[in-house]
């Protein structure tokens, strides 16, 4: 049996007070590809960000190949309201030591480094796998993965059209040598044009091999690229459906709304 | 609509009372010069900072040309009474006019600025007001100041004699007036609009408030009492100096609002005694003394950002959960055998996975209902339940935590609806209460219907004085009569005069009759309320609205004709009405509290609605 | 006037103009990347001006006077990457951050100021030139040491922008300060990164204070007008680029200098407050730039 890749055993997390998801419990195995889709504001991307080391997590763990990385036991809950618990209360999880296991999020919507050109991101880009074999390598398959970038190399982030935004921050994740990817709504706000030249990217970067976890709102594309979905309501995964009966978005929609949107 | 009770029935009134007749009395204990020098000190900076805090901290514009305000009274004063040479009380009372005027010239550049920038205009502000001050040393003595400025005298006497007891008084006065002023000013619409602008300037805006006006009125009305301080000031010291716009006053002016908290007028007056007698005692250390303050304002702005008053509203706060919790322990004992004959049984504690509650039970008969009471209450509340509908059925009710006689329990994990759903969840494994009827009173309404939306075991559900809530928060002022008293029902501390009222809309009986209901509204953890109120957005409402529509639960909602709260024209859209349920029942001639004010009539309808099913 | 004299003023204005541009980017560089407003600047002036001093008294001539840079620019530079962690570092995540930050580092002025003032006392003090020279500039009798100062500070400025614009370290820099959030996903130590930009600022403050400390005198309470001036150029020019308030800074110093000249010395500091509010009014973004910050 092989182990899996990333496991979130009951994780609950959020914004100190108010909770945004409750014991999430998830396993990614090697080679996999898993979408995640459910509706705004319902703690997707809260989620991601925990992983991702941003956030503190609650309660619960995360295990990226066998090793946990976030505290052990439960976050206390606070007492004072005016207290400064970023002084007196250690982080409980690092991002740092997330993005060194090779655990890398894309972020959604992302504006990036608006005033650093293409050139200048890219470089600092593998900044935590500068030591990795293969970086060089994957610096020659960007070029390929995202041939438009090469034509905006020396311009700067913020002249750049929200999908090639989209390119350069996964880009920027693939530098990093991922282990596994985390992307969130790649094509947030994209045009149908782009929105197919990115999926290609994404179903290049799926061909290497690389393990994804996709949130997107857009069924077709989610549903085409992923073996897993998992449907995220409430702060809570709802149901799982294999590949082999990935549903329309019809379907779906009755699934996560029973009718009642 | 915001509640706001006149200050003598909210609870501060007292302390405020006691702490003004104890400086009222003051001069007849402290009697030397020097410490009433300090109190006159204290006076000043409390009045400065808590005007400051006006801008600062219920507008959210940084202006750190405050001190110029201050700066102007004391200047206006100065030339006033001494260059010009009328009156000294004349010239007092002309300082707020120079320096709102100075306010206004200050809002023009700022109103089109955010964040740092207005500090930087600010500052640079002081520093031209400054500039010019030195820069005309022919009427105000330029870097070396004005000296002998006149006195302030009544008639012939001197307010400075008698060891400066008259100035004492005439500063005191001057804190109470201003404090008054901010006092009324926060709770006036200008007072809501300067804080909406401050908390959401963007919907303040579309929602009628001008942001220019407001601005406008935010400088100027702080700039009438910190002018007049500076003109008090002017005359009680004698000087008027250059000094003024220095940061040494500057930065105790901001260590006592920050160190009283910001957007607290109380704050500031408590902070203003610390900082400046803890000035005064480390007078003579010089350097060291301004060494160890900047150290405590560091301290205070990295361990602590709320500040006194917030950690005096925590104390407070605990003492409040300490007391309501050893009420409750006390009563478990002392008014167990009143509870019994309320109820016909003696209640028991049950744990659960969110802590002890106190449950009723009767223990025999097929099908179980549950009475879910609401927002502080206690399961007393459906006695006359007990008593009737024993013989047919087997009655649960139990108190909340931090309810009744439950213990409080945790305010972040235990008191909100899901947790509330999952005691009730408990207690139906523990007792094997099979698959009940669920019964939900206000709060307990959407705590039976969080019940019934989780996929408990339930075979019907009935809620009362419960609007049905299809997306948070757009329903809450459709389902229910926008009155001040709702805002009772989130609100952590209530004073005597709050409790009442709450306790006569909720139960809707005198307290001679209801002794019990009337106790739990006192004893109720404040938290609960709070808690369990901010974390409604955090409910599926959408989940709740799928079990009433779907209708794979039988359900009903009774509700009493003069409930002060329900909007019943809302509860009768169909969207609410089932094939099950039918229309909402309405019962005549009762509150809130239909199953306690009208029980024979309640009793009959919710037995014909169980027998139903 | 004559040619001569206005050669003089505008040199003045110039080395002013240097001295200020220093100043004010240390400045600038920590408002756009942690995001606050370091009001402990002046004080950072004064206190690398005393380090030096103190060094130069045991250290004479101009090799000593390098070794005084050097200590002062070196320890200014450890005492700011300190001082992040303690005044800005602990709220950094509290959404009143930037009125924090100022009550934090105006109290951190007020310590090292009364600091300075125990240990060093109230009498003004001056570092001693190492060039005493002059030089004959159109006309006009120029100190060389001036030339000298002008030098060293564009110099620095120059080598600052070098450092963030090709180093790799300077980059991850203006990433962090940029987005942090995405700068911590791709694994930086965005509290070192931002502690090492207070450190450069204070060490930029540092090497202002030396150079202002061997042209005037110093005591305890002079940074409150190096840190007035630094706040005006920054409004003056904004900060949309690294040179935007360098530009500024310039203009600030000509203008001081020929209002000092024209309108004496009370006015000289209201003309430039009025401008400042002037430009504030008309052009909030700052003369030289637009609605934006970076590094």
């Amino acid at each position: 049996m092989t182990e899996p890749l990333l496991e979130l055993r009951g994780l609950s997390g959020g914004y100190p007070p108010v909770s945004v998801f409750r014991d999430v419990s998830l396993s990614v195995k090697q080679g996999e590809h898993v979408g995640l889709f459910g509706p705004n504001g319902h703690g997707k991307t809260t989620l991601l960000k925990t992983i991702a080391g941003v956030l503190d997590p609650w309660d619960g763990g995360i295990y990226f190949e066998g090793k946990r990385l976030n505290a052990v036991g439960k976050m206390q809950a606070r007492v004072s309201h005016n207290l400064n618990y970023d002084l007196f209360r250690k982080r409980r999880i690092n991002a740092l030591d997330v993005v060194d296991a090779g655990l890398i999020y894309v972020m959604q919507g992302n504006l990036l480094f608006p005033e650093m050109t293409v050139e200048e991101v890219l470089d600092i880009a593998p900044r935590a796998a500068r030591n990795r074999p293969g970086v060089a390598q994957m610096r020659r398959q960007i070029h390929d993965l995202f041939p438009r970038l090469r034509e905006r190399w020396t311009s700067k982030i913020r002249y750049l059209s929200g999908g090639e935004r989209q390119m350069v921050s996964i880009a920027v994740g693939l530098l990093a040598m991922p282990r596994l990817l985390m992307l969130d709504e790649p094509t947030l706000g994209l045009s149908p044009k782009l929105r197919i030249e990115l999926s290609e990217a994404v179903r290049n970067i799926r061909e290497t091999g690389v393990p994804l976890i996709i949130v997107d709102q857009n069924v077709e594309f989610l549903t085409s690229l992923v073996d897993r979905l998992i449907l995220f309501d409430h702060g809570t995964i709802t149901r799982e459906i294999p590949a082999e009966n990935m549903p329309k978005h019809a379907e779906l929609m009755d699934m996560m709304f029973g009718g009642a949107h | 609509m915001k509640y706001a009770p006149p200050f003598q029935r909210t609870n501060g009134f007292l302390p405020v009372l006691i702490v003004f007749v104890i400086l009222l009395l003051a001069p007849f204990v402290v009697t030397e010069t020097y410490s009433r020098h300090t109190l006159i000190i204290v006076f000043i900076y409390a009045v400065l900072a808590s005007n400051w805090d006006l801008s600062l901290g219920y507008g959210g514009i940084v202006n750190f040309a405050h001190l110029g305000f201050f700066a102007i009274g004391l200047y206006t004063y100065a030339i006033f009474a001494k260059v010009i040479g009328i009156d000294p009380w004349l010239a007092l009372l002309l300082t707020p006019l120079f320096a709102v005027g100075f306010a206004i010239l200050l809002a023009i550049p700022i109103l089109r600025l955010e964040g740092i920038y207005v500090i930087l205009v600010t500052i640079a502000a002081t520093q031209l007001l400054q500039q010019i001050v030195v820069s005309q040393s022919t009427y105000t003595g330029g870097t070396s100041g004005m000296v002998l400025l006149p006195r302030l005298t009544i008639g012939d006497y001197n307010l400075s004699s008698d060891n400066r007891i008259g100035y004492y008084y005439v500063a005191l006065g001057l804190m109470a007036a201003s404090t008054f002023f901010l006092y009324k000013l926060e709770r006036s619409a200008v007072g809501r609009a300067i804080k909406a602008l401050r908390d959401n300037k963007y919907y303040a805006i579309s929602r009628g408030v001008s942001e220019a006006r407001t601005r406008l009125l935010t400088l100027s009305l702080s700039a009438i009492f910190p002018a007049l301080a500076g003109g008090f000031y002017g005359s009680y010291l004698r000087v008027a100096s250059p000094d003024v716009f220095g940061l040494g006053f500057l930065t105790t002016a901001l260590s006592v609002l920050l160190l009283g908290g910001v957007a607290t007028i109380w704050g500031s007056l408590i902070a203003a005694f610390v900082v400046v007698g803890l000035s005064q005692l480390l007078a003579d250390y010089g350097a060291w003394r301004n060494i160890s303050i900047a150290l405590v304002i560091i301290g205070v702005v990295v361990v602590y950002p709320g500040g006194l008053y917030a950690a005096l509203q925590e104390i407070w706060s605990g003492f409040d959960r300490a007391k309501t919790n050893l009420i409750a322990a006390f009563r478990r004992k002392a008014g167990a055998a009143d509870r019994a004959r309320a109820m016909g049984i003696r209640d028991q504690l049950i744990e659960t996975s969110h802590g002890k509650v106190s449950v009723c039970d009767t223990r025999s008969g097929e099908q179980t209902i549950i009475f879910i009471h609401g927002n502080s209450s206690c399961k007393e509340a459906f006695r006359h339940q007990f008593h009737a509908l024993r013989d047919q059925y087997r009655l649960v009710a139990f108190d909340l935590p931090g309810h009744g006689v439950s213990p409080n329990a945790d305010p972040e994990k235990d008191y909100n609806l899901a947790a509330y759903a999952q005691i009730v969840r408990d207690l139906v494994d523990r007792l094997k209460l099979g698959t009940p009827v669920v019964f939900g009173w206000s709060l307990g309404g959407y705590v039976a219907l969080e019940y019934a939306a989780a996929g408990n075991p339930i075979s019907a559900l009935a809620i009362c004085g419960t609007s049905p809530v299809r997306t948070y928060p757009d329903d809450i002022p459709k389902g229910y009569i926008a009155s001040p008293h709702m805002e009772l029902a989130g609100k952590r501390f209530h004073s005597p005069f709050e409790k009442g009222q709450y306790a006569k809309h909720t139960i809707g009986l005198p307290k001679q009759s209801e002794p019990i209901l009337w106790q739990a509204v006192w004893r109720t953890d404040g938290q609960a309320r709070e808690q369990a109120f901010a974390k409604l957005k955090t409910t599926n409402w959408q989940r709740q609205m799928r079990v009433i529509r779907e209708g794979s639960v039988p359900f009903t909602m009774i509700n009493g004709s003069k409930d002060p709260f329900i909007n019943h024209t809302y509860c009768a859209s169909p969207e609410f009405n089932t094939a099950a349920s039918g229309k909402p029942i309405t019962l005549d001639g009762v509150g809130h509290a239909t199953f306690l004010e009208g029980p024979e009539g309640f009793n009959a309808v919710f037995r014909r609605f169980i027998q139903q099913q | 006037m004559g040619f001569e004299a206005f050669t003089f003023i505008l040199m003045s204005g110039i080395l002013l103009g240097g001295l200020y541009a220093l100043m004010a980017t240390g400045l600038a560089v920590v408002w756009t990347t942690l995001g606050v407003f370091n009001f402990a600047h002046g004080a950072f002036v004064t206190l690398g001006a005393y380090m030096a001093w103190q060094v130069s008294q045991s250290v004479a001539g101009g090799f000593g006077f390098l070794i005084a840079v050097a200590t002062s620019v070196t320890v200014m530079f450890c005492l700011g990457f300190v001082l992040h962690f303690a005044l800005i570092k602990p709220f950094e995540r509290n959404q009143n951050v930037v009125l924090l930050a100022v009550v934090s580092t105006l109290a951190a002025a007020s310590i090292i100021e009364n600091a300075v003032l125990l240990n060093w006392g109230p009498r003004d003090k001056q570092i001693a030139p190492p060039i005493t020279s002059k030089i004959d500039f159109f006309g006009a009798s120029i100190n060389t040491f001036d030339f000298v100062i002008l030098g060293i500070a564009l110099f620095a400025l120059f080598g600052l922008a070098l450092f963030l614009r090709r180093t790799t370290v300077g980059r991850t820099l203006r990433a962090a300060a940029q987005n942090r959030e995405a700068a911590e996903l791709m694994g930086l130590n965005v509290p070192k990164l931002f502690a090492i930009t207070l450190g450069l600022s204070a060490a930029t403050a540092a090497l202002a204070g030396v150079f202002v400390g061997s042209l005037r005198f110093i005591n305890p309470t002079f940074g409150a007008d190096p840190l007035m001036k630094s706040l005006i150029v920054v409004i003056l020019g904004g900060v949309a680029r690294f040179t935007s308030p360098i530009y500024a800074a310039f203009v600030v110093g000509i203008v001081e200098s020929f209002s000092a000249y024209f309108l004496g010395l009370y006015w000289s500091p209201a003309l430039l407050f009025a401008m400042m509010i002037a430009v504030l009014l008309i052009k909030p973004e700052g003369l030289f730039g637009h609605r934006s910050k970076t590094l």
